[in-house]
C-alpha cells in the first residue's frame, strides 16, 4: 500500500501547476450538502479533500493563507484548529525544541524545516523514504468520522463510489503534501530505501482518547504496517448508525491543542560480512572487562568494529561471530566467520568500500587481526552464518606435553581414533557461569605429529564436533572429560597451547 | 557490435578464473608453509616439565590440621570463584597401611552425592560451613572425616571416588579432587587468612 501511494506522488505533476481557482472549482464539483456540512463542523481544507478520497500534488500546492469558504467566500477554517487532523495538515504544530507554536502557510515552508535538518547531519543519500507517525487519538477520529460519514450519507450514489476507493488517510495526505517539495529541496526522488526520514506527530491527549476505543466497538484498530487509504471498510459498529449521531460530543472543543511535531533521519543498519583471523595471544574476541580493567591488550570487535564504524561514519556497531575462541588461542587458517553490524551510517557503503577498509586493517603494524573476503552482506548473510552452526567441524593444532616419552605405538593408536565419543563435564573454567551437565561431543580424527628434537612434546591436529573443549580433553579437567589424551596414552598430558586451524563452514570464503 | 561485447565479458570471465585460481594457489602455498611455521613458532623455549593445568588455572592453598591434627586438605581456587576441595599429600590418612580403601558421602544430614544442582543460578545447591562434613574415607583400621574447608555451596562431588576409591592413592590431587565449592566473595575472603600457599606449605610439611 505504501509503496503504491508514494509512486503516486512521485509520478505526479509538479506543484505549481495547480491555482487557487483549480482548487475553487475542484470544491464546487464535490457533494454540496456534505462539503458545507464539513465546512461548517470545522474541517480543514486538506480534510475535506481526502474525507472525498482526492489524491495528488493539490495537496501540496495550496497556500493556506489563500483558502476560502466554498459558501460565502469569506473567512476559511484554516484560522481555526482542524478537529479531525488537529493541525497536522494545516501545518500547524507545536515544537519541543523552540517551545511555541508553529503555523506555516504552505508544505513548501514545512519540508524546508525537514531538508535543514537533514543538510545537518552530513548524511550522503540518493533517495529518501517519508514516514509518518501520529497519535491513536486521531486516527480513531478518522474511524470515528468514516462511520458517521456511512450512517448519513450511506445511501447517496456518491457515496456508495467511495465506498470501493474510500478516504485517504491521514498519513496519505501529509504524504501528498510533503514529498513533492522534499523531492525538490533534498534533489532525489522517494522511494522505499535505507535512509528514512521520520516525522513524529505526538498529543497531550492522546492517553485520554484510547479510553474512548472500546465506545466505538474495536473500529479504532491502528494498523502497523503501511497505511490504508480506505478506513474502516465496513468493520465499524453498527451503534453509531442507530443514535441520532451528535458529531460534536466525538470531536470536543476543549481539544484545541496541535500536536506535538518531532522529525529526524536516520539509515537502517548495513551488515558486513567476512572471516577474521587472529594472530595474537592476548586478544580477546569481545569487549572484555572486569573491575574496569580490560583483559588483554585489545578486542577483535574493536580492532575491525571501529575501523569500519569512522569509515562510514555510523553511530554504533554490533559483532556477531560464529561461534569463540579463548583468548590466548589463535585463531588461523581461512578464519572464522564473522558479520558486523553498523547502525545509522552517514555514508554509503560500496564494494569498493569494503575492499578499501579490508585493506585498512590488514596494514596495521601489529598484525593482531586479518580481515579476509570483507563485503557488504544482506539478510541472507544471517542465515549463512547460523545455519548448522552447531554441527559445523572445527579443527585444531594442539600444542601437547605428556608425562612419559611417546612411541611409535602411541602416535598409530591415536591416529586410529575415528568418531570417539568423549563425555564433558562442564569444565571448571566455566562452571560458574554455565549449567552443570555432561555433554557428549565426537573427536572426528585426531594426528600426531613429531616436534623436533623432544620425545615427550608433540602437535596434536583434531577435527571435531561443535562445542567440544579442546583444552579439557588434553588436560582431562581432573577427571571430568572422559576418555582425554591422558587417559588415552595412560599418562598425564598438558596443553601448552592451541591454535584454530579450520572452521568448516561454506559462508564468506570469496 | 554484440561480438565485441561477448569478447569483452570472455575476457573479464577469465581474467575472474585466473583471480581464483591464483588465490588458490596463495592458499595451498600457506597451508603447506606458513602455517606449520605459525604453529611451531614458539618450539625453541620448550621447558622439559610445563607447568600443570592446576599450576596454571588455579591458585593453590593448604589447609593444615583442619579441626584435628595432621587433616590436611588443599583448596584449588579458580579465577572465576570456585575451589576444588581434596586430600593434601600430608594428610594423615595416607600414613595408613594399604592407604584409603572406601570413601562415603553419606556424613551429616544427607547423601553428599545425591545432590542434583542444575541451571547457571546453581539452584537445588546445598550452602555449607567451613566445617560441615562432605565426606568419609576410610583405610584399613581407620576413617576420616573431610571437610569443606570453605564455607559456600556444594556444586558437585567427584563422584568416581565412590567406585574408585584407589584414586586417592595415586592422584589426590587430581583424579582424586573430593568436591567442588562455590564461595560467596566476602566468605572467601574471610576464611582465606587461615589458609597457606604452596611455599608455606612445604616449609611446614618438609616436603619438596
Amino acid at each position: 500500500m505504501e509503496q503504491k501511494a508514494e509512486e503516486e506522488i512521485s509520478n505526479a505533476f509538479p506543484p505549481s501547476s495547480f491555482s487557487s481557482s483549480d482548487l475553487k472549482q475542484l470544491l464546487h464539483s464535490l457533494p454540496s450538502n456534505a462539503l458545507n456540512h464539513f465546512f461548517s463542523l470545522g474541517v480543514c481544507v486538506r480534510c475535506i479533500l481526502r474525507l472525498f478520497g482526492i489524491k495528488g500534488p493539490i495537496y501540496a500546492s495550496i497556500d493556506n493563507g489563500s483558502v476560502e469558504n466554498p459558501v460565502d467566500s469569506t473567512t476559511s477554517n484554516e484560522t481555526k484548529l482542524c478537529n479531525i487532523c488537529l493541525g497536522i495538515l494545516q501545518f500547524r504544530f507545536y515544537d519541543d525544541k523552540e517551545k511555541r507554536i508553529f503555523q506555516k502557510d504552505t508544505a513548501y515552508d514545512v519540508a524546508l524545516l525537514i531538508a535543514d535538518m537533514v543538510r545537518q547531519d552530513g548524511y550522503q543519500f540518493d533517495s529518501f523514504s517519508l514516514e509518518v507517525s501520529i497519535p491513536p487519538l486521531i486516527l480513531q477520529n478518522e474511524a470515528s468520522l468514516w462511520s458517521y460519514m456511512q450512517s448519513k450519507y450511506g445511501s447517496e450514489p456518491w457515496f456508495r463510489e467511495k465506498i470501493h476507493t474510500g478516504c485517504v488517510s491521514i498519513k496519505d495526505a501529509l504524504k501528498f503534501s510533503l514529498i513533492n517539495p522534499l523531492e525538490k529541496l533534498l534533489d532525489c526522488k522517494s522511494s522505499l530505501c535505507p535512509f528514512r526520514i521520520r516525522l513524529t506527530y505526538t498529543h497531550t491527549k492522546a492517553s485520554e482518547g484510547v479510553a474512548k476505543c472500546s465506545d466505538n466497538g474495536g473500529s479504532c484498530k491502528r494498523r502497523k504496517t503501511g497505511e490504508s487509504d480506505s478506513i474502516g471498510e465496513g468493520t465499524l459498529s453498527s451503534s453509531v448508525e442507530d443514535e441520532s449521531f451528535d458529531f460534536s460530543k466525538l470531536f470536543p472543543k476543549s481539544e484545541n491543542e496541535p500536536c506535538n511535531f518531532s522529525y529526524n533521519c536516520s539509515r537502517t543498519p548495513f551488515y558486513f560480512g567476512g572471516r577474521y583471523l587472529k594472530y595474537s595471544r592476548n586478544v580477546s574476541q569481545t569487549r572484555w572487562i572486569i573491575d574496569d580493567e580490560r583483559m588483554g591488550e585489545a578486542s577483535v570487535e574493536e580492532i575491525i568494529g571501529i575501523k569500519v564504524l569512522q569509515a562510514c561514519g555510523g553511530d554504533n556497531y554490533k559483532f556477531h561471530a560464529a561461534g569463540r575462541e579463548d583468548i590466548d588461542v589463535r585463531m588461523l587458517g581461512p578464519g572464522r566467520p564473522f558479520i558486523l553490524e553498523v547502525q545509522n551510517t552517514r555514508l554509503v557503503p560500496t564494494e569498493q568500500f569494503a575492499n578499501d577498509i579490508e585493506k585498512m586493517i590488514n596494514k596495521e603494524e601489529n598484525k593482531l587481526v586479518r580481515v579476509n573476503n570483507l563485503k557488504l552482506v544482506g539478510s541472507d548473510g544471517w542465515n549463512l552464518m547460523r545455519e548448522g552452526e552447531g554441527e559445523k567441524q572445527k579443527q585444531y593444532a594442539a600444542l601437547v606435553w605428556t608425562s612419559r616419552p611417546l612411541k611409535d605405538e602411541d602416535f598409530q593408536q591415536v591416529s586410529s581414533l575415528k568418531d570417539l565419543k568423549v563425555a564433558q563435564r562442564t569444565p571448571i573454567r566455566v562452571l560458574h557461569r554455565r549449567s552443570p551437565l555432561e555433554r557428549e561431543k565426537i573427536i572426528h580424527w585426531m594426528k600426531m605429529e613429531t616436534v623436533a628434537g623432544s620425545s615427550q612434546y608433540f602437535l596434536l591436529h583434531l577435527c571435531t564436533q561443535a562445542g567440544t573443549y579442546i583444552k579439557e580433553f588434553v588436560h582431562g579437567d581432573l577427571g571430568r572429560t572422559h576418555p582425554s589424551i591422558g587417559s588415552i596414552l595412560g599418562c598425564r598430558a598438558e596443553i601448552l597451547q592451541l591454535d584454530v586451524t579450520d572452521i568448516k563452514m561454506e559462508c564468506f570464503l570469496t | 557490435m554484440s561480438d565485441r561485447i561477448t569478447e569483452e565479458s570472455n575476457s573479464s570471465e577469465t581474467k575472474e578464473l585466473e583471480q581464483k585460481q591464483d588465490k588458490q594457489k596463495k592458499e595451498e602455498e600457506y597451508e603447506d608453509e606458513e602455517l606449520p611455521k605459525l604453529l611451531l613458532s614458539d618450539v625453541q623455549t620448550l621447558p622439559s616439565t610445563p607447568p600443570s593445568a592446576v599450576e596454571s588455572n588455579f591458585a593453590i592453598y593448604f589447609a593444615l590440621d583442619f579441626m584435628k591434627p595432621r587433616h590436611d586438605q588443599y583448596v584449588y581456587r579458580h579465577a572465576n570463584g570456585l575451589c576444588v576441595i581434596g586430600l593434601a599429600p600430608s594428610h594423615v590418612a595416607f600414613k595408613d597401611e594399604g592407604g584409603i580403601t572406601s570413601t562415603d558421602f553419606n556424613v551429616g544430614k544427607s547423601d553428599r552425592s545425591g545432590v542434583k544442582v542444575t541451571g547457571k543460578r546453581k539452584k537445588n545447591a546445598q550452602h555449607f560451613e567451613s566445617n560441615t562434613a562432605l565426606c568419609k574415607v576410610s583405610t584399613k583400621n581407620d576413617s576420616y572425616i573431610v571437610r569443606c574447608c570453605v564455607k559456600g555451596s556444594l556444586l558437585e562431588v567427584n563422584q568416581q571416588l565412590i567406585k574408585q576409591p584407589e584414586l586417592l592413592n595415586a592422584s589426590a590431587d587430581r583424579e582424586g579432587y573430593i568436591a567442588i565449592i562455590m564461595p560467596k566473595p566476602v566468605d572467601w575472603l574471610k576464611i582465606k587468612p587461615s589458609l597457606v600457599n604452596l611455599e608455606e606449605y612445604k616449609k611446614l610439611r618438609e616436603v619438596s
